[in-house]
């Protein structure tokens, strides 16, 4: 927030922002489709069989023989319309298939998020206040596991260990808190890899700060420094990451809900290119934009008031 | 943090400082924070980085002279010998086709490296320039190119790979440029952000304030003091590219078929973990020993 | 006193215990995560797997006979013609949401899935020439082809031609996939793709054909789940997580034999096997000698065993054994015979003359793009072809793609060598594969006689007349060299072994869970 400005002013261009960002963002998916080679109709009509007419009527009611031009600014012009359209391969409303897959999604990232950073936390610290001795290789080795491991190899021990050696949870489908524990902590320790690296290296980097030493000096507790002085200004880059990570979750999830066979936007998006289904992704970029654009707002904000630096001082002056 | 102690405690001998008081300290503030590194240990003389430099010099040449050890190529099968463990098959046993594996992962280096190795080469060329311009030159500069590398962000990346791979064809070099485009945005980001964090430091408002041009500040200033934990995020991108590769190669839309590239490998060798677990592990260990090496790497050279 | 008590208790708890209800849930794991799973629309296998049991069809298909027995039809005729089939349908059947069936509900599902406007990519294709249907009275309906059409009971007889409720699909209209309604032994409770689907009982059903066990659902609760990572299928059952799992990978299959808690229901599936189709209007798959070559040097005993631990047998040609009109004549076709493949290669020009270990001829090395899916082993199967060519000196460039992408290479013909496998218990099958109009002729064949055949095939009553034509038809095929067989699909179904009574229809994929109970 620029010192001084209205809050109100602040709103309105950050909503300004971000209705720039969703019209690149779909603006984007439109020129990869029109990159991609193939008839999206004769994609889609190729199963059923049908005649040439039929593609070719089906061709004209999906408005591909248009210029491009028109057919783009149709494309924009739908959402106007206000709702989403309907899917030209499931021929459903592509709104109500994606409110079907977003819970279980959000659930997934949500979770996966908050096991990665605890995780990437906890393992980050532990390397940088001892760091050079054995705690710190033991977790920097855990944290690179982390990084190199694909979620497709360790989903699958987890469920061969904690699924069908010790039976404490189950490997399949959504339910209760339970049938999140593996998908989440397959998630985490992946993301938890990053964070943890992150982590390592910004409190390292602020433990050399002149100001930790005078905080010291102080005789102010370990656990404050921590905390107050060390994890504050440290926690620019990480809560970044972190909303990185979200964004990238959305549809990159796609390897650990087919391993635990959970439904998700991932697999809906993989199902909406395979098959070119233009409304369909569409709707999912547009969602995955709008999530992430609330929690980048979110960690813009927690990053000025975890670093008080930056109030005073925007980069922007 | 008696670990910390012992760095404040070189850095005020090196200051010519027996112990630290609030005077004192309160003096320290007003010194760039630069020379208050410690002198880094030789790189050769730590035996981690030791240890990384020969595990990844070994993948090298490794990939270097398999085409002399085993000219016959990693598709090499002799069906008799199908699943043996290591020992009875080779220093890392068969897999189901009998290939030998140990074969197979030395030609994979080579793949595997050199995917990585473009994958990082395209996201770093894109994503420093943007990141560096956008976080040190800030006002409608980074507004531009945030905007920018937030579309690109908020763009499934999968959307993205799977367009990259629609219009290049399949094969490791479309999943490099596929990867590779979507690890730019994120490194663009974290470069903005480090950039950022230095520039709200006093000095470079100092520096800005004897008028210093932005672009020397941009490359005197914030580039060297962002460069350990850009290093850091770098070698960190190269497991994300490696695994990400590794995905589309499990969605199936990554390599053909047989390709030794190490999370291909991994995937194929999913199917017969319980029958044999070494198919997949063997590859799954050198993917997890390389990024660490990378990543050990990428530390150390950061702090010099 | 005390024990007379406990005697009328345990007297009464039998009774309540004799009464027919259902009791138990499993949990069924599905394959594949399909587009869609309105049986009208959709062609996947999977989704007639849960749907076989909400549906009811006109007439079912006696798997032991094959054979059609009354379902939803009592009884039906069929003109000397061939062309006009009267079914008298049977009375008292309601659909879930209450709707009574009659033949009005059988006009208006016919004329749904003809409507061109649903784009349907199975069902519409199984009426064939379908002309229109006629509602003679109340319980009356008479279907009337263009032609004589053979195979019209036997479509019929599937989940795709299955009745739903006319009342339902008017008010569910695009989300009628979400709320499908019939008349069959389970309710379709809740769907959410992806996710899960759960049936229940139907209470009111009292109309089940002959081949059923029971009269009513024995399950209080089947769910169904998607469980499309190959790896994780033997974890789910080993877990308790799903009671029955369909496609279980070979090598778990074999370990699973071995533990006393589960069992594997082996399913041969009628249709076309797995094939390769051989594009004959691409240099140098037009000459006859190089397609048959190709199959000469490809070992499919080594491939099956390999592969899939000997749990499928080696296909000789386009249908599987035990498909109707599946002629044994074709196995004498081209034993593995990498002498006799090199010998013809020779002869059609192809030699290494640069000696690279590739034949060449005028220059042009003898490279094949070949594609594939990543379903059905086929990474591991053409490796393995791979491997037996390249002995040959015959490069092969290998493109794995996805299934939209798969049509488009096939539209546009660039390939050489592309796979499938279909499911299907009539021969009438092979004319969707090998007319030169048909729609997967992906061997790109145009053979007028072969046309002819098929197209007269379809138009035979007589059931040996029938299965002479197609031994004709499938003899040519191989002839000609169209196809590499490669294996018979088995559906290696994993099953605990608290599940009883689990038995699949004629066309293999799809169980009779009306019949299933569990042992708690």
């Amino acid at each position: 927030m620029l010192a001084g400005e209205p809050m109100l002013g602040y709103v309105g261009r950050r909503l300004l922002e971000a209705a720039l960002v969703l019209w690149l963002a779909i603006t984007l998916a439109f020129v990869a489709m029109q990159l991609t080679p193939g008839d999206p109709a004769e994609t889609l009509l190729a199963a059923s069989g049908a005649s040439p007419e039929e593609i070719d009527r089906l061709r004209a009611d999906m408005g591909l023989d248009d210029p491009v031009p028109v057919q783009y600014i149709r494309y924009l012009t739908g959402l106007f319309r206000g709702d989403l359209g309907i899917s030209w391969l499931q021929r459903r409303p592509v709104l109500s298939m994606i409110l079907e897959q977003l819970p279980a999604t959000a659930e997934l990232a949500v979770a996966g998020i908050w096991m990665g950073t605890l995780l990437g936390i906890f393992l980050g610290l532990l390397a940088a206040i001892y760091r050079g001795t054995w705690v710190d290789s033991l977790a920097t080795t855990l944290s690179v596991l982390g990084l190199s491991t694909p979620v497709f190899w360790s989903g699958i021990l987890m469920i061969l260990l904690f699924s069908v050696h010790l039976r404490w949870f189950p490997s399949s489908g959504r339910g209760d808190l339970r049938h999140l524990v593996l998908p989440a902590l397959t998630l985490g320790f992946s993301l938890s890899g990053s964070i943890a690296r992150l982590v390592r290296t910004q409190v390292v980097e602020v433990f050399r700060m002149p100001y930790i030493l005078a905080a010291q000096a102080r005789g102010i507790p370990l656990w404050r420094v921590l905390l107050m002085h060390v994890l504050r200004p440290a926690a620019g880059p990480i809560v970044a990451l972190i909303a990185l990570q979200f964004g990238f979750l959305l549809g990159g999830a796609v390897v650990t809900e087919s391993v635990f066979a959970r439904q998700g936007l991932g697999r809906l998006a993989v199902q909406a290119i395979l098959w070119r289904d233009l409304p369909l992704i569409r709707g999912i970029v547009i969602t995955g934009a709008i999530i992430y654009l609330l929690v980048s707002l979110l960690a813009d904000f927690l990053h000025a008031w975890l670093d008080p630096r930056l109030r005073e001082r925007p980069a922007g002056q | 943090m008696r670990v910390y102690f012992a760095d404040a405690k070189r850095y005020l001998e090196r200051q010519g400082q027996e112990q630290p008081t609030l005077m004192r300290t309160m003096r320290i503030l007003e010194i760039p924070q630069l020379q208050a590194r410690p002198l880094p240990r030789p790189l050769l003389r730590q035996p981690v980085a030791v240890l990384a430099i020969l595990w990844l010099t070994g993948v090298i040449v490794g990939a270097a002279v398999i085409p002399y050890l085993a000219p016959e190529g990693p598709q090499a099968m002799d069906l008799s010998r199908a699943m043996l463990p290591p020992g009875r098959g080779g220093l890392l046993g068969t897999d189901f086709m009998g290939r030998d594996i140990f074969v197979r992962l030395l030609w994979g280096g080579r793949l595997t490296l050199w995917m990585g190795i473009r994958a990082l080469a395209l996201a770093v060329g894109l994503g420093l320039p943007l990141g560096l311009a956008a976080g040190s030159l800030g006002g409608r500069v980074d507004a531009i190119v945030m905007r920018l590398i937030d579309a690109w962000l908020a763009f499934p990346s999968l959307l993205l790979a799977l367009t990259v791979l629609a219009i290049l064809g399949r094969g490791l070099s479309s999943v490099a440029i596929a990867v590779g485009l979507a690890a730019a945005a994120p490194y663009a980001r974290i470069v903005r952000a480090t950039a950022r964090e230095i520039r709200a430091q006093p000095y470079i408002e100092a520096a800005i304030a004897v008028g210093a041009s932005p672009l020397r500040i941009a490359l005197r200033h914030i580039l060297p003091n962002a460069a350990p934990a850009l290093a850091t995020f770098a070698a960190i991108q190269l497991g994300w590219v490696l695994l990400h590769g590794a995905g589309l190669n499990y969605m199936g839309l990554g390599a053909p078929p047989g390709t030794p590239e190490w999370g291909a490998m991994l995937a194929e060798g999913r199917d017969y973990l319980r029958a044999a677990p070494w198919v997949a592990a063997v590859p799954g260990l050198a993917l997890t020993f390389t990024v660490l090496a990378a990543n050990i790497l990428g530390d150390r050279l950061g702090r010099e | 006193m005390r024990r007379l008590l406990l005697f009328l208790l345990l007297a009464a708890a039998l009774a309540t215990g004799c009464t027919p209800r259902s009791e138990g849930r499993i949990v069924y794991g599905l394959t594949l995560n399909p587009t869609g799973i309105d049986p009208h629309i959709n062609a996947s296998s999977e989704l007639g797997i849960p749907l076989t049991s909400v549906y009811d069809t006109l007439v079912y298909q006696d798997p032991q006979t094959g054979g059609f027995v009354p379902g939803l039809a009592e009884r039906w005729e069929v003109s000397a013609d061939g062309q006009v089939y009267t079914f008298y349908l049977r009375r008292g059947v309601k659909f879930h949401d209450g709707t009574p069936f009659n033949a009005e509900a059988v006009r208006f599902n016919l004329e749904r899935i003809t409507n061109p406007d649903l784009a349907s990519q199975k069902a519409r294709f199984m009426l064939g020439p379908f002309e229109r249907a006629e509602v003679v009275d109340e319980y009356t309906i008479r279907i009337v082809m263009s032609e004589p059409y053979a195979p019209l009971l036997d479509s019929l007889s599937q989940v795709y031609l299955a009745m739903a409720s006319p009342a339902a699909i008017q008010k569910w209209g695009l989300e009628y996939q979400l709320h499908q309604t019939g008349t069959g032994p389970f309710i379709f409770a809740e769907f959410v793709p992806g996710d899960h689907l759960t049936l229940r009982p139907n209470p009111d059903y009292a109309w089940g054909p002959r081949v059923y066990q029971h009269k009513t659902a024995q399950l209080a609760e089947i769910e169904f789940r998607f469980f499309t990572d190959a790896a994780t299928r033997a974890p789910a059952l080993e877990s308790g997580e799903a009671d029955v799992m369909g496609e279980v990978p070979p090598l778990d299959a074999v370990r699973l034999q071995k533990n006393p808690n589960f069992r594997i229901q082996p399913v041969p599936i009628p249709g076309l096997s797995l094939v390769y189709f051989m594009n004959v209007t691409r240099p140098p798959l037009d000459d006859l000698r190089v397609r048959q070559a190709l199959i000469y040097g490809t070992d499919r005993q080594v491939i099956v065993s390999t592969v899939f631990q000997g749990t499928s047998p080696v296909a000789c040609g386009p249908l599987t054994a035990v498909t109707f009109g599946y002629d044994p004549a074709v196995c004498q076709f081209y034993p593995y015979d990498p002498s006799r493949a090199a010998t013809l290669l020779e002869e059609a020009g192809w030699k290494d003359t640069d000696g690279d270990g590739i034949r060449d001829r005028n220059g042009q090395p003898l490279t094949l793009d070949l594609y594939l899916m990543g379903w059905g082993y086929l990474p591991d199967i053409v490796q393995l072809m791979a491997s037996q060519w390249a002995q040959l000196g015959i490069n092969v460039n290998m493109q794995k793609v996805t299934y939209p992408e798969a049509l488009q290479i096939a539209k546009d013909g660039t390939h050489h060598l592309l796979p499938f496998s279909s499911s299907g218990t009539d021969p009438h099958i092979l004319r969707t594969f090998f007319y030169s109009q048909a729609r997967f002729n992906w061997s790109k064949v145009n053979d007028p006689e072969l046309d002819g055949w098929l197209d007269e095939a379809a138009r035979l009553f007589d059931r040996n007349q029938r299965a002479a034509l197609y031994s004709r038809i499938q003899n040519r095929i191989m002839e000609q060299a169209l196809v590499i067989p490669i294996r018979d699909y088995v559906n290696l179904n994993g099953v605990n072994n608290r599940v009883q009574g689990l038995r699949f229809d004629a066309q293999g994929w799809f169980p009779w869970l009306i019949d299933v109970t569990v042992q708690q």
